[in-house]
């Protein structure tokens, strides 16, 4: 092999690269390392860069905190509205690449619910809420205050439109003739939607699962103020450390860790998809 | 295997109209070409009798029985696509397989009929690969066996080999052909490529603007165009048309162009004394039958001046200008002359065609 030459443009290159890291880093590291810090090293300064490590802080945010609740909390209620939102947007999208249903105006009207911040609908969701949980049927699917279900509809109706948007332009990508060969070959247009469409959106769809479980794990401003107890998620809970007495870092840091690493794992074991749905028009591989 | 009617078949996109009112019959067996240029309206006219396009208005028969309500899956029609089509998820086998495992036609024994295609386009080597992996040739074939795999009642190939390489074009130009021979299945096919369609077909409607232009042979196509732009479609190197005026002069007709008199074709004289020869006439002859001479003699008569003269191996081409107007005259094979010289062209009366300069149509038919 022909040894590199390493020239000047090569060390301004890396050494960019590695503040630009440095910068993004930081502060998961800084996050990171406090958790694990005893309480009487956390505030220190100068910083300490060596201490004795420590699990306090996780038992604390899971035995004081209640931090298993969050967690199983988020979980459920990302699952589900993800879940709901990839059936809902695939079966949408596909209409919209290959009916033009509503000629665009009915998609464009989807995305512009995206446009609202969403607190401007707090308050109206928080009243419908509070009016629906009073209800037998809002009771039966837990669709009242500090209930999961009015998250879960919530999160579904906030990630919708941006998740139709994102398989739209998948699904365009599909040549239409392979429909249209599966179609002469005797397969009804479920059917070719089943076995010819979805196997070839199946990046696509990952891609928007990805997206969505991500919106949905990190939501904070919907979860904080439609639960309390009961259905309160972590962002919520990590902020919840922020007491009256002070900010509690040792056991933020780690509820903070906590939620952080899953996603973090997440996005790196999809990476190639995350990548590939971000450059789009990939899918004929 | 069945006849095709379709009965003044109409479609249009919005304010569009991308077919307008076409009638025509395609026998059982027969292998009809629609050559057209982009835009004229064949692949829709396909798309329409695949049952892929609703038809605006008319009527399409497959052995007589009424097709326009019957559902795609349920014609039994085979298409081969252009781009392929193949679905990239499946390898090969699977493709092959995927017509046959469709709800409507369980039973059929599905592993026996793939081997047997997969032998007869011999790609048996090819099964377990996936499309990706294949070359366009290969594709293509897996295609065509693809809409082969379930013996359709029609077969339909839409520009099948247009994105093959010339030499693979032949190759799979030969191979259609003979597929078509041996299993005597109805075949249709798109094309914009003249040289295809009359290569294959025993028919070819020439398609226009949405139009039929005309529906024949190919030896009909090329040697009776009904009109200009079959006759400037059909034909490699493509025929030379020249504007002229017809006079009477002491009883005899002419053929002026620009002045210089024309010798009158020979289906010109019977017609001219029917007075069916319109003022103004576009004379047409093909490269072919143009005679070209270094000398003037009595047969070549007509003076013109040499653009460029191209051999080509198996034919030279001397491009030459009469009075403005360009020429190409397929020559002898070691005819060379300069650019700039002048040469003496002879017509044959028996191969030049006369059409109607202001509606295009040819004057034999309108006799």
């Amino acid at each position: 092999m022909q040894a590199k030459t390493f020239t000047m443009a090569d060390l301004i290159r890396y050494t960019l690269v590695i503040a630009i890291l440095i910068v993004f880093l930081f502060p998961i590291y800084w996050m990171v390392s406090t958790s694990f810090k005893p309480p009487p090293d956390i505030l220190t300064r100068p910083p300490k860069w060596t201490f004795q490590p420590t699990l306090s802080n996780y038992v604390y945010a899971f035995e004081e905190a209640n931090f298993a609740l969050f967690l199983k909390n988020t979980l459920i209620v990302s699952v589900i509205s993800s879940t709901i939102v990839i059936v809902l947007a695939s079966l949408a999208a596909y209409s919209f690449a290959r009916y033009n249903t509503g000629a665009g105006h009915l998609m464009f009207f989807f995305l512009t619910t995206r446009m609202m911040p969403g607190i401007a609908v707090i308050i109206p969701f928080f009243v419908i809420f509070k009016v629906i949980g009073g209800t037998a049927i809002g009771q039966a699917l837990s669709l009242g205050l500090d209930r999961l279900g009015a998250l879960v509809v919530c999160y579904t109706v906030f990630n919708l439109p941006f998740a139709i948007w994102l398989m739209h332009s998948f699904f365009q990508d599909i040549p239409r003739e392979l429909e249209d060969s599966a179609r002469l070959d005797g397969y009804s247009r479920l059917q070719v939607l089943w076995r010819v469409v979805l196997p070839l959106a199946v990046p696509g769809i990952a891609v928007t699962a990805i997206f969505t479980l991500i919106f949905s794990w990190n939501e904070f401003l919907f979860a904080f103020l439609l639960t309390r107890d009961v259905a309160r998620t972590i962002t919520v809970g990590v902020a919840g450390f922020w007491t009256q007495r002070g900010i509690m870092w040792g056991p933020l840091s780690a509820a903070a860790t906590v939620c952080v690493v899953p996603m973090l794992v997440f996005a790196l074991v999809l990476q190639r998809y995350i990548v590939r749905g971000l450059t789009f028009g990939a899918v004929r591989g | 295997m069945a006849s095709v009617t379709l009965e003044n078949v109409w479609k249009r996109y919005g304010k569009v109209e991308a077919v307008c009112g076409i009638s025509l019959d395609i026998a059982d067996k027969e292998f009809m070409a629609f050559l057209g240029p982009s835009g004229c309206g064949k692949s829709s006219t396909m798309r329409m009798i695949a049952g892929l396009e609703e038809i605006t208005s008319g009527n399409i028969y497959f052995d007589g029985e009424l097709m326009i309500k019957v559902r795609p899956r349920d014609r039994n029609v085979a298409m081969a696509f252009e781009t392929y089509a193949l679905y990239p998820t499946l390898n090969v086998y699977e493709n092959l397989a995927f017509p046959l495992r469709s709800s409507n036609r369980s039973g059929v024994d599905v592993d026996k009929r793939v081997r047997e295609i997969a032998g007869m386009l011999e790609i048996t080597d090819l099964l377990d690969r996936k499309p990706t992996n294949l070359s366009s040739g290969q594709q293509q074939l897996v295609g065509l066996g693809r809409a082969l795999s379930r013996e359709p009642r029609v077969f339909l190939l839409d520009e099948p080999i247009s994105h093959l390489d010339t030499r693979q074009r032949v190759r799979m130009r030969a191979y259609i052909k003979r597929l078509h021979i041996e299993l005597g299945y109805t075949m249709i096919y798109v094309t914009h490529n003249q040289e295809e369609a009359m290569a294959l077909a025993d028919r070819v409607a020439v398609m226009n603007e949405g139009l039929l232009s005309q529906v024949g042979t190919p030896e009909e196509i090329f040697h009776n165009p009904t009109d200009t732009f079959v006759a400037g479609f059909v034909g490699e190197p493509p025929m030379n048309f020249l504007e002229c005026e017809y006079r009477r002069e002491n009883g005899r007709h002419l053929l002026d162009h620009k002045g210089t008199t024309m010798e009158m074709p020979s289906h010109g004289e019977a017609l001219a004394q029917r007075g069916a020869i319109p003022p103004r006439v576009t004379m047409g002859i093909r490269p072919f039958y143009i005679d070209i001479g270094l000398e003037k003699s009595a047969r070549h008569v007509i003076p013109a001046e040499v653009f460029v003269v191209e051999p080509l191996g198996d034919m030279t081409v001397a491009t030459v200008t009469l009075l403005g107007a360009r020429l190409q005259i397929v020559t002898e094979l070691g005819f060379r002359a300069r650019p700039k010289q002048t040469v003496w062209l002879a017509f044959d009366p028996t191969r030049t065609l006369l059409f109607d300069a202001e509606t295009g149509r040819a004057l034999i038919y309108e006799a």
